[in-house]
């Protein structure tokens, strides 16, 4: 079949970077490859948990779209009891994190097979293939940002990893393991990183706390001195006169923290007022984003959009997304997502990232509460952040939801409900962008401004409606057209011509509900 | 498969050799790599805040007139003909390598390379402390070129005024900014001279402008402390940098990436149309000489003059000009660039200094190596790890630092290349690259 064919190419193709490969062909080729348009024999286990991800993303994306802020669920944490504080936690343990590394670790399998489905087509076309695929993909991350003003956009971030990490596509499996795990506890490492520029700040703001002290003691210590002098002796005064005077003008300096000690001693209140939980906190924010104006909202988000896509990905992003995509890379070539492992491996692989998962998941939760408690202790007491472990808590239960899903697809034929999410899969692209639309419409002043006003329960039940819309849509699109709207204009881009969409009657129609198990 | 490859693409990718080598190309780069270093040294060397002093004072010392010459031809635009030939570069290597059937395409190669480039770049950042690195730039921009290497040269110019035309729009949407800022500040001190009650708004407005004027004065204490830390030993100018390189290698990717990519594109143009590579007839670079400086002088000296002096006095600059006089930075680099290129050209056709061309373009071959050199000897020459020179030449002396650096990277280059294929970080990046072991000795070469 086309698609063993591929895998198989795949394995034998990667050996490592070898600058003089042999003269021969990597591998037998199907001689019967199609001309472009690419395969229609698509990989449905991708499509599915494509389609999980995508819609699964929401549930915590709808945190930024609808204005349950940082703050709120900070809140919630330092309460730690009641209806919305274990709602919040369930869904933040399940999804947070573990969605987007579910998309970046089809993402990953994506890369290999886009550039070696293109590689036995036109070896010297591939490259620009790939190339052009991902840049136009950070072009649709940038109007989902600029445009449909999602914050959170994440296409643009993996347009720039498609790039980035073009050169690790024909890496060995144990090479591409390593990587994943080496970006992987950098990514840790990172966490840790900025806990140890916060100890430093916390142990400069205790610095200057014990001198703000000393001074507070002297004053009051000199205020008590001068009553003395005044009731009792001249004499002391007399005598001392010349001396305490010289002294004075020496302590007045050190009497008023130096410049960098106030900066020191702001740059800790800044963060703990930051962690600080404060009702009143998210009303500039909300204001700002029910307004009615597109250019104002515009104005209002365009600082946050920049510094997620430069900051953010500098920092964090990188790391985030190249871990998983790098992981994907390597289980694909392992047969993982086609022709798959056996059942009990899935089921092994299930259950212990799962629970591996929501263990470091409740520890991070346990810790967080701690955090916002009392910070400056938190760092006396721990040597590592709360989040330190949650580059692998995600990736632990975004395997085990991985392993989970394929093995329940791989038992039979799909039933509807997978199909129905295989097809939001296929059509992940247009449906987040449908998503970042959608949000924008129902949630700021732009449209019906219900930023802020959803309490979380009606937030996800938005969401389950969103996606329940989202997957009819995609299974209807799906029976007339080949290939979503944004996804074929993607693929227009890319080979720069006008692609045929629409699929005849017959034949063609049933390619898409392929099922390969 | 073997539909659309010729005959000849039988042979595996490799460096190219020194046969395939333009020459032009390389006294150009080998001209940019030395004058970066007129731009870089103060990063080096001294303070930044000497701006402030040389411009505000005397314009009759020699510092006041180094800068002007500086900043009037050469500011932005070394880097500028750094960035064209990195633009021709890339089609250089893309297009004199043939597919292996069945090996690693050539795309992977190019990718390859610059990702390691990017990562030389963090090296040259975090590890030699250059603040002002530019490879990690160039490996990231680079990397958006590969889609483009054959797009005629007339849409490259295009696309590289598309960039400067971003560029531009960044630079408007900032000074609008300001300019709003600067006439909310007018209102409030309006309403406080009126002894009304200001609002909310209008104290927040007093406060950012004075907060902006504030950080643009001198502030000696700050000075003292940046200077005793460059000072200080190693570890303390690494952990003092890693902020800076952090946030300077973010912005820039994100912010300054039209500076760049804007050159490479033209550059690939230029390549296109043969002009770096001695293709066109003596007129046209004569023509380029007139034009590029004609314009880029005049433009260079009035963007310094008017706009880059005058704005100190921010607050009455904000107020008297719609639009920065650096708006049309950009294109007096693109002329200036377009007069060095061909003055440098025409020197090279009239045959009158044949063992300087011959130098240059061994320093332009060893452009990588000599980069990082400089990196390394301007560190130790200033750092407080090395000899500890850090601000303490004047502004004017700085030149005698980067004369004595250009003839010792001359003699070094001609020297090297006498024995070696590569100069040694080009051994290192290839090898890197290819995986293997490039040859790296003359005589077990291919019989060059």
């Amino acid at each position: 079949m086309y698609l063993k064919g591929l895998s198989d190419s795949v394995a034998k193709t990667n050996t490592i970077m070898t600058p003089t490969h042999s003269e021969t062909p990597a591998t037998a080729i199907p001689s019967s490859t199609p001309a472009l348009p690419l395969p229609n024999s698509r990989l449905v286990s991708l499509d599915v948990l494509r389609g999980v991800a995508v819609l699964g993303a929401l549930f915590i994306s709808v945190w930024i779209f609808g204005g349950f802020s940082n703050n709120q669920q900070n809140g919630l944490l330092l309460k730690s009891k009641g209806y919305d504080y274990r709602l919040f936690g369930t869904v933040d343990l399940l999804l947070n994190g573990k969605m987007r590394a579910l998309i970046s670790l089809v993402f990953g399998a994506g890369m290999v097979i886009y550039f070696f489905s293109h590689v036995k087509k036109d070896q010297s076309k591939a490259g620009d293939y790939f190339t052009r695929r991902y840049m136009w993909l950070m072009l649709l991350g940038l109007v989902n940002a600029l445009v449909f003003l999602w914050t959170g956009d994440m296409l643009f971030h993996l347009g720039v990893m498609g790039i980035l990490l073009f050169p690790f596509v024909r890496m060995s499996k144990k090479g591409l393991l390593i990587a994943a795990l080496v970006t992987t506890l950098i990514y840790c490492g990172k966490f840790y990183w900025d806990f140890a520029d916060d100890r430093k700040k916390y142990n400069k703001f205790l610095l200057v706390q014990a001198a703000e002290k000393k001074i507070t003691e002297k004053a009051k210590k000199d205020s008590i001195d001068n009553i003395g002098r005044k009731d009792t002796s001249a004499r002391v005064m007399k005598d001392s006169l010349g001396k305490d005077l010289k002294k004075d003008s020496l302590a007045v300096k050190k009497d008023t923290l130096t410049k960098e000690q106030k900066r020191d001693k702001g740059a800790w209140e800044g963060i703990v007022n930051q962690m600080k939980f404060d009702p009143k906190k998210d009303e500039g924010e909300r204001k700002s984003v029910r307004k009615n104006s597109y250019g104002r909202l515009w104005n209002h988000f365009l600082p946050t959009l920049q510094s997620k896509e430069a900051q953010w990905t500098y920092q964090k992003g990188i790391w985030d997304f190249a871990s998983m995509i790098l992981l994907g890379m390597a289980l694909f070539k392992m047969g993982f997502f086609s022709p798959g492992f056996s059942r009990r491996n899935y089921w092994l692989l299930a259950l212990a990232g799962i629970s591996l998962g929501l263990l470091l998941g409740w520890f991070r939760l346990h810790y967080n509460q701690i955090t916002l408690q009392d910070y400056g202790k938190y760092i006396e007491r721990h040597w590592v952040p709360y989040n330190f472990f949650f580059p692998l808590e995600r990736a632990f239960t975004a395997l085990g939801y991985a392993g989970f899903i394929l093995v329940i697809i791989g038992s039979n034929a799909l039933n509807r409900f997978w199909r129905g999410l295989a097809a939001a899969g296929q059509m992940a692209l247009t449906n987040y962008l449908l998503q970042s639309i959608i949000c924008t419409l129902v949630f700021t002043g732009f449209g019906l401004g219900n930023y802020g006003r959803f309490s979380q329960t009606l937030l996800y039940l938005t969401v389950l409606e969103i996606s329940l819309v989202l997957v009819v849509f995609s299974v209807l699109w799906l029976r007339h057209y080949r290939y979503g709207p944004a996804e074929w204009l993607w693929r227009c881009l890319i080979y720069r011509r006008w692609l045929p969409n629409k699929l005849d009657a017959g034949g063609e129609a049933s390619a898409t509900a392929t099922v390969i198990s | 498969m073997d539909s659309n490859q010729t005959g000849q693409q039988q042979s595996t990718p490799r460096p190219v050799s020194a046969a395939e080598r333009i020459q032009t190309v390389d006294i150009v780069r080998g001209v940019a790599l030395l004058g970066i270093l007129l731009m870089n040294i103060p990063g080096f060397g001294i303070d930044w805040r000497i701006f402030n002093t040389i411009i505000s004072g005397s314009h009759n010392t020699t510092d006041y007139k180094t800068l002007a010459v500086i900043e009037t031809f050469f500011s932005g635009t070394m880097r500028g003909l750094f960035s064209m030939l990195f633009g021709a570069g890339m089609i250089l290597f893309t297009l004199n390598k043939k597919e292996t059937p069945g090996g690693t395409t050539v795309a992977e190669y190019y990718y390859r390379r610059l990702l390691w480039l990017v990562l030389f770049g963090v090296i040259n950042a975090y590890v030699l402390l250059w603040t002002g690195d530019i490879l990690f730039f160039y490996g990231l921009c680079g990397m958006l070129l590969y889609p483009f290497r054959k797009t005629k040269p007339k849409w490259l110019l295009m696309l590289g005024i598309l960039c400067f035309a971003i560029g531009m729009l960044k630079t408007m949407l900032w000074y609008s900014d300001t300019r709003q800022s600067r006439k909310e500040y007018h209102a409030a001190v309006k309403a406080k001279e009126e002894k009304k009650e200001l609002t909310e708004e209008q104290q927040g407005a007093l406060a950012k402008w004075q907060n902006m004027e504030a950080r643009q004065k001198p502030d000696s204490a700050e000075i003292n402390r940046h200077v005793g830390k460059m000072h200080s030993g190693y570890a303390t100018i690494f952990n003092y940098f890693i902020p800076r390189n952090s946030g300077s290698e973010t912005w820039g990717t994100y912010h300054g990436i039209w500076d760049m990519i804007s050159m490479m594109f033209i550059g690939m143009a230029l390549l296109g149309w043969g002009f770096l590579s001695n293709k066109v007839s003596g007129s046209t670079y004569l023509m380029g000489l007139l034009i590029g400086y004609g314009i880029g002088i005049p433009l260079g000296w009035i963007i310094f003059d008017k706009g880059w002096a005058g704005s100190y006095n921010w607050g009455a600059y904000v107020d008297a000009y719609r639009a920065p006089h650096w708006l049309i930075y950009d294109f007096r680099r693109l002329f200036l660039c377009l007069g060095h290129a061909s003055l440098i050209l025409l020197i090279f056709r009239s045959r009158i200094v044949p063992w300087l061309m011959k130098g240059l373009a061994n320093v332009g071959q060893m452009a990588f190596t000599n980069y990082l050199m400089q990196s390394i000897i301007c560190t130790l020459f200033f750092y407080g790890y090395g000899l500890g020179n850090y601000n303490k030449l004047q502004f004017h002396q700085l030149y005698y630092v980067v004369g004595s650096v250009w003839v010792f990277q001359l003699i070094f280059s001609s020297i090297w290349l006498r024995y070696y294929r590569f100069g040694p970080f080009e051994w290192l990046w290839r090898s890197l690259t290819y995986w293997k072991k490039q040859p790296m000795r003359k005589n077990n070469g291919n019989g060059v």
